[in-house]
């Protein structure tokens, strides 16, 4: 059996190669055992992972042949190269190979059949390619600083898309514009009111469009043969570049006047009605993104979120707890219409939202939550924050491709003895029913398949299975169990294609082999797998029963994995391979994923938005944010998370993923005010002040979407963002317990991890329990 | 791209809370391409937990901290000098608070006025004869609306340069833009060349928006125009009305 040390290799070779981290990597051999381990057999899967070392194969996968299997040729199966027959790994249906296969031999093996290979990518011929679609949804009830910023956001943007692109735009406030984009000088545009809903096809009608897709098959790209002719509102970039930028130069604010006491009519939801209906009816099944651009909540129309009167708030937590939020509900059915239509027809949708106040990122974040867009949060338009989000949109990869891709399908096979239970992530289901799906749904289920209509290297699925394998039945033939993730997409680069992966792990007999199915669980995964099904819950559940049933989690793991003496809470002891998890979920208690309080609902919504969509390691920063400690003492260290780490002479680095915090010690503070880095002879404490900045620099630089940053010190007064993530270790409270000059005490009466662990222990250890 | 292209401007802290700095479009795509440095993802279990302090997944060991320094000492120093008395218990100096502006985030200024080819002035007439040159040699092929569109933009190029309203970076960029273009080899069309100068162009807008947005928009698409053109277009003597003022550039 493979040692401690070598399942982090084997953790992180999968993750390199496969993109995927599994919560146990050796499988409990039965249903029973599967639940008594309390963290379900799952996943955390990267479709797009990078892999610059993985050039892609031109070729189309070879399929089972069974009609309800149809998995892809993979380096599992059984191959008789003189018969030149495979036997599926997944039904064990044998196949005979296609005739190009015909020179296939031991010595001669196509890449799909390497074990180098277990991830391949196929370039499929499916059509011709299409250009990709970026159409402009640009809000003008904004302040002339930041429409100028956005406006002039939106002009370098154009140099940044492919010239081939399609783009198109569309501008509102009380009315909705859709403008022609066209090579001549004449600039027209359709107006629409923004109080009447309108269905998609009127939409359609209204705008002169063609109805291509009414009478064709669903599912077929029935794009019209020569698009640009039939569509003025989406046009290629490199032909109407010149005038759109003039377009977007002369944008004005929106020309209603706005009483005092009123907000501005903002007609959010019939122009985003207009955006999905005209992509609907041009470009269905093909890679588009919406980008809504907006400075404020949508106040009139469908999908309004709050009224114009500025006495009126925009709802809070307390409206929403006491039912008092009038829009909320019909707004939020309103976008999640939108959002399944947006989906169907392969379109991402994404917000950049940029205010003060609440902008109702709460009603409309299923827009790009269930079509894999992005949502931005920001002040202003005039700020770097959403300028450079902005930019890192369109930023590329190593083979100057860009990085994103659209109108994925996710397909999971299971062999026989696990089943599919669901999936979280920024996708929706296909409803594809069969023999691989669990009636246990844990997040989106039901289905084998999921569609996710925009990507990025870093988009990443949670993936939960069932073992279904009765009680006492012998370790399943082989001795081990396999998942095949089938993703198919458009690349940014226009090809259609299809990446493969298929990945085993070993059954293990959970009453003999407990250690080492303990050894094999990984942590980290496990936590934000954990972590995710929580902020799925606390979708539709209340907070308090959220945090109760994680609690339990957590409770029953220590009592499987624990050692300890009954009712002996000082001999609790976990194994290395679970000594981080506690810690984990002690910061996801109190991570805005789902605490509430000090954040507006759509303050929850965007980070819970991110948090279900990135990899491992920046979803486990977000759960438990960074430390690193810089002094003298030797080269910059992680360190606990704790109020104890804030110490004088230190500089703390803290990434939280959506903040970024340098803070200085006091007598580094100190220090640095009297200016000792200056001095020749004091070279050493200006690298010391400097090591941190670089750091940061890296962090910054790389972070989508752009976190904000805050160079603070002992005392200064937002040393708060620091303070408030620490586990308060010292607070006022015990502080004398504690003595002085270590740390920093923390006013709060938040439990510490110390009591957290103490009640954790006490649990886990009683016989009651 | 120059080092003076690389710089790191603050964010607005008038219109966003802790607004992060702004990288540079070339610091940002060295970034995206270049090699990264060992990842901040490290953590320590806490002590109470394990029975060890044994490292785990990507953890190291707890350093148990060291003793609080003195905050009357000044910070070691590497030449070991015996540090003299407390600057910090004093009340800081104002003067020396004045020296030290505390950087608000990891600044990289455009200090030092360049070197090589930027130090001197570029010359508007240069520039905007090579950008004419290209433009005479496209309406062969292109539609004279567009042409006179690009002519627009590069007369409001001209003007804004004229009357001091474009920045040095810019006008040095502009330059370097135009020196990049084959065309101005008349020797053989290099598409990675072009590449050279849209990336230029990209790179002048990404950075200096404001100042560029209106007119640079005619000088993409000028390249991109141009980079369709049949070769021999750019030899034509009839393509090349400013030939005169360029002694270099023969078209024979």
């Amino acid at each position: 059996m493979v040692a401690m040390a070598t399942y982090q290799e084997f953790i992180q070779q999968n993750e390199d190669r496969d993109g995927v981290r599994f919560s146990w990597n050796l499988w409990p051999s039965s249903r029973l055992e599967a639940t008594r381990l309390v963290v379900p057999v799952s996943c955390l899967f990267t479709p797009l992972k990078e892999r610059p070392d993985l050039p892609p194969v031109q070729y189309e996968p070879v399929l089972c042949s069974r009609a309800n299997c149809k998995a892809v040729l993979n380096p599992l199966c059984q191959v008789d190269f003189r018969a030149k027959i495979w036997a599926c790994n997944f039904c064990f249906q044998r196949n005979p190979f296609p005739p190009s296969y015909a020179g296939i031999s031991d010595v001669n093996q196509p890449a799909e059949l390497m074990p180098q290979f277990s991830t391949i990518e196929y370039i499929v011929q499916r059509g011709p390619p299409t250009p990709l679609i970026f159409l402009y949804v640009v809000d003008t009830c904004l302040e002339e600083e930041d429409l100028q910023a956005l406006r002039e956001s939106l002009q370098m943007s154009l140099s940044l898309l492919p010239p081939n692109a399609l783009v198109g735009l569309i501008t509102f406030g009380r009315m909705v514009q859709v403008h022609e984009l066209s090579c001549e000088g004449i600039a027209k545009s359709y107006v629409f009111r923004g109080t009447k809903e309108l269905s998609a096809k009127q939409i359609q009608e209204m705008l002169g469009l063609m109805k291509p897709a009414a009478s064709g098959p669903q599912g077929r790209p029935v794009a019209p043969q020569d698009p640009s002719a039939t569509c003025r509102f989406l046009q290629p970039v490199h032909k109407v570049d010149m005038n759109l930028t003039d377009l977007l130069g002369e944008l004005q604010r929106d020309p209603w006047p706005v009483p005092q006491g009123k907000r501005p009519l903002r007609s959010t939801g019939i122009a985003m009605s207009i955006a999905v209906g005209l992509l609907e009816g041009t470009y269905p099944n093909t890679g588009a993104r919406v980008m809504l651009f907006t400075g404020g909540p949508p106040t009139q129309g469908p999908g309004m979120v709050v009224g114009d009167e500025l006495k009126t708030p925009i709802r809070s937590w307390h409206d929403i707890t006491k039912d008092n939020a009038r829009h909320l509900k019909k707004a939020t059915k309103y976008y999640e219409a939108l959002a399944s239509r947006a989906a169907v027809n392969g379109h991402s949708i994404d917000i950049y939202a940029c205010a003060l106040d609440q902008t109702g990122l709460l009603e409309m974040k299923c827009l790009s939550n269930l079509t894999g867009g992005h949502i931005s949060m920001g002040d202003s338009f005039n700020t770097s924050l959403f300028k450079q989000t902005f930019q890192r949109v369109f930023s590329k990869d190593y083979n100057g491709d860009f990085r994103m891709a659209f109108g994925g399908t996710l397909e999971v096979k299971t062999s026989r003895e696990l089943k599919v239970s669901g999936a979280i992530g920024p996708c929706v289901s296909l409803n594809a029913k069969g023999p691989c799906v669990s009636e246990n749904e844990l997040g989106v289920g039901g289905t084998t398949q999921w569609k996710i209509c925009g990507l990025s290297p870093s988009t990443t699925l949670a993936l939960y299975f069932e073992v279904v394998n009765q009680h006492n039945a012998p370790i399943p033939q082989g001795g081990r169990g396999a998942i095949q993730f089938v993703t198919q997409y458009q690349h940014s680069n226009t090809q259609k294609r299809i990446r493969v992966t298929t990945i085993a792990r070993n059954w293990a007999d959970a009453q003999s082999q407990i250690q080492h199915i303990e050894s094999s669980f990984d942590q980290e995964a496990s936590a934000v797998i954990m972590a995710r099904l929580g902020v799925f819950r606390a979708e539709s559940e209340d907070g308090p029963d959220v945090l109760r049933w994680l609690d339990r989690q957590l409770i029953r793991l220590c009592q499987k994995f624990g050692q300890f003496n009954k009712d002996d809470p000082t001999s609790f002891k976990l194994s290395e391979s679970l000594s981080l998890y506690p810690q984990f979920m002690f910061h996801l208690r109190r991570s805005p994923f789902l605490q509430v309080f000090n954040n507006s609902p759509d303050e929850c919504s965007y980070y819970r938005h991110h948090f279900v969509r990135q990899d491992l390691t920046q979803s486990l920063i977000m759960i438990q944010p960074i430390l690193y400690s810089y002094s003298f003492h030797g080269p910059p260290e992680p360190v606990l998370l704790d109020s104890g780490s804030i110490l004088p002479d230190r500089i703390l680095l803290m990434d939280t993923f959506f903040q970024l915090v340098i803070y200085h010690g006091e007598t580094i503070a100190q220090w640095r005010k009297a200016g000792y880095q200056e001095q020749p002879e004091y070279e050493n404490f200006k690298h010391l002040l400097v090591a941190p900045l670089d750091d940061a620099q890296e962090i910054l630089q790389n972070r989508f979407p752009m976190p904000r940053y805050i160079d603070t010190e002992h005392g200064g007064s937002q040393a708060r963002f620091l303070l408030s993530k620490v586990n308060p270790s010292q607070t006022h409270n015990n502080l004398y317990a504690w003595g002085q000059e270590t740390g920093a005490p923390i006013l709060t009466d938040d439990v510490s991890l110390q009591v957290f662990m103490d009640h954790l222990k006490k649990l886990a250890v009683s016989s009651a329990a | 791209m120059e080092a003076e292209d690389l710089y790191i401007k603050p964010g607005n802290h008038e219109r966003g809370w802790n607004d992060p700095p702004q990288f540079s479009y070339g610091l940002q795509t060295a970034a995206q391409g270049g090699p990264k440095r060992a990842p901040l993802n490290k953590r320590v279990p806490p002590p109470q937990l394990t029975g060890s302090l044994c490292p785990v997944s990507r953890a190291t060991p707890m350093i148990p901290f060291s003793p609080p320094s003195n905050p009357l000492a000044p910070p070691p120093c590497s030449m070991n000098t015996p540090l003299q008395s407390c600057l910090v218990a004093a009340p800081p100096i104002s003067g020396m608070m004045m020296a030290m502006p505390p950087p608000p985030c990891p600044v990289v200024e455009q200090t030092h006025s360049a070197s090589g080819q930027s130090e001197s002035e570029p010359d508007v007439d240069d520039v905007v004869a090579l950008l004419n040159w290209a433009l005479a040699a496209c309406r062969h092929t292109v539609k004279k609306q567009v042409c006179d569109d690009v002519a627009k933009r590069l007369k409001l190029f001209e003007d804004m340069w004229k009357s001091g309203k474009l920045s040095l970076p810019v006008r040095r960029r502009m330059n370097g833009l135009v020196q990049v273009c084959p065309v101005l080899l008349l020797s053989e069309l290099k598409s990675r060349n072009w590449d050279a100068a849209d990336e230029i162009h990209r790179a002048l807008i990404v950075d200096h928006v404001n100042e560029v947005s209106q007119w640079m928009v005619g000088v993409k698409r000028l390249i991109a125009e141009t980079r369709n053109l049949n070769p021999d277009l750019l030899h034509t003597p009839e393509a090349d009305p400013i030939i005169d003022n360029r002694s270099t550039a023969d078209s024979e």
